[in-house]
């Protein structure tokens, strides 16, 4: 787990987490109605995009996304990425209960 | 210390519930650990099972107190489980205490280390209760905070049940003084773990 930065920043600079960022990017892809371009994920997810290309690999590598190749390179869920998405909704709705940011 | 036999079983009854949710809890924090790998559900996991461990030994120490009676040795299994319930309630609240400062700002984690407190044998006093009551008055006013600003019903459900917790620890401080409070006590004790099984309910229901 990386967590760049915590405690050697000031507090009103916020960093999210590699694995936010995975959660950032397969939302937007769930967003977009579960088959979206690299593009859309690019500005969803706020990163450059070299770091798009990084992660999209470590997400694929993972099995919980999947690249498909018709007539433009395209990104969707797989269904152990829908069910993690899942868990995570109901493990952030649970810290956020008691008041913590996942 | 009064016993309150027409409460004799109720009172333990009603802890090993509030044990069961706070179980409960534990274990939810423990499978959000598992997937997220965030410290802060591992601190929420442990905080409730010491405030469960703790539940459990007070059931079964508050059962044994009607026999104080007969044989002194009963009084003093029931003061080594309250001593155990108050140092593990200590440490659970101190716990979530030292999470909730840890979020407003940069605070080392090596400072949970000074929840190991020695430990002597203690019984229920308005010095115990008024410790615990100082803890939950900070979580309470801490998730206050977090309602307000959400304004989520799961925040509000956290909310009402430290703040019932802390309505219980105030009937335990005054217990000592008013024994007929000491049902209430628990009543207000056991309806804040329903609230945080509610919660609970709640979050894993909402896909």
């Amino acid at each position: 787990m990386i967590e760049p930065g915590v405690g050697t920043k000031p507090a009103t600079t916020k960093y999210r987490s590699q694995f936010r960022i995975y959660v950032d990017i397969m939302r937007v892809i769930q967003r977009e109605g579960n088959e979206t371009k690299p593009t859309r994920i690019l500005y969803g997810a706020n990163l450059s995009h070299d770091r798009l290309v990084k992660y999209l690999e470590e997400l694929k590598a993972l099995g919980v996304i999947q690249e498909s190749i018709d007539e433009d390179k395209t990104y969707s869920l797989t269904q152990k990425g829908i069910e993690f998405l899942n868990d995570f909704r109901k493990v952030e709705s649970f810290a956020g209960a008691f008041g913590f940011k996942l | 210390m009064v016993v309150h036999y027409w409460f004799y079983g109720y009172d333990s009854l009603m802890e090993f519930i509030a044990a069961g949710i706070a179980m409960a809890i534990a274990y939810e924090a423990m499978k959000g650990y598992a997937l997220v790998k965030q410290r802060i559900l591992l601190y929420l996991n442990l905080s409730f099972i010491l405030l469960g461990a703790g539940l459990l030994v007070a059931g079964f120490s508050d059962g044994v107190i009607i026999f104080a009676k007969f044989h002194r040795a009963f009084l003093f299994l029931y003061t080594i489980g309250y001593t155990i319930n108050f140092f593990a309630q200590l440490i659970a609240y101190g716990i979530l205490v030292i999470v909730y400062v840890q979020q407003t700002r940069s605070f080392g984690t090596q400072s949970i280390a000074m929840a190991a407190l020695p430990i002597m044998l203690v019984q229920r006093n308005s010095i115990t209760e008024m410790i615990l009551v100082f803890l939950l008055v900070y979580i309470s006013a801490q998730t206050a905070i977090n309602y307000s600003v959400s304004k989520g019903t799961n925040t509000l459900l956290v909310f009402s049940a430290f703040l019932c917790l802390m309505f219980a620890h105030v009937l335990f401080l005054l217990y000592t003084l008013v024994p007929i409070l000491f049902p209430f006590a628990q009543i207000a004790q056991l309806f804040g773990f329903l609230l945080l099984l509610a919660m609970l309910f709640r979050v894993n229901q909402a896909i």
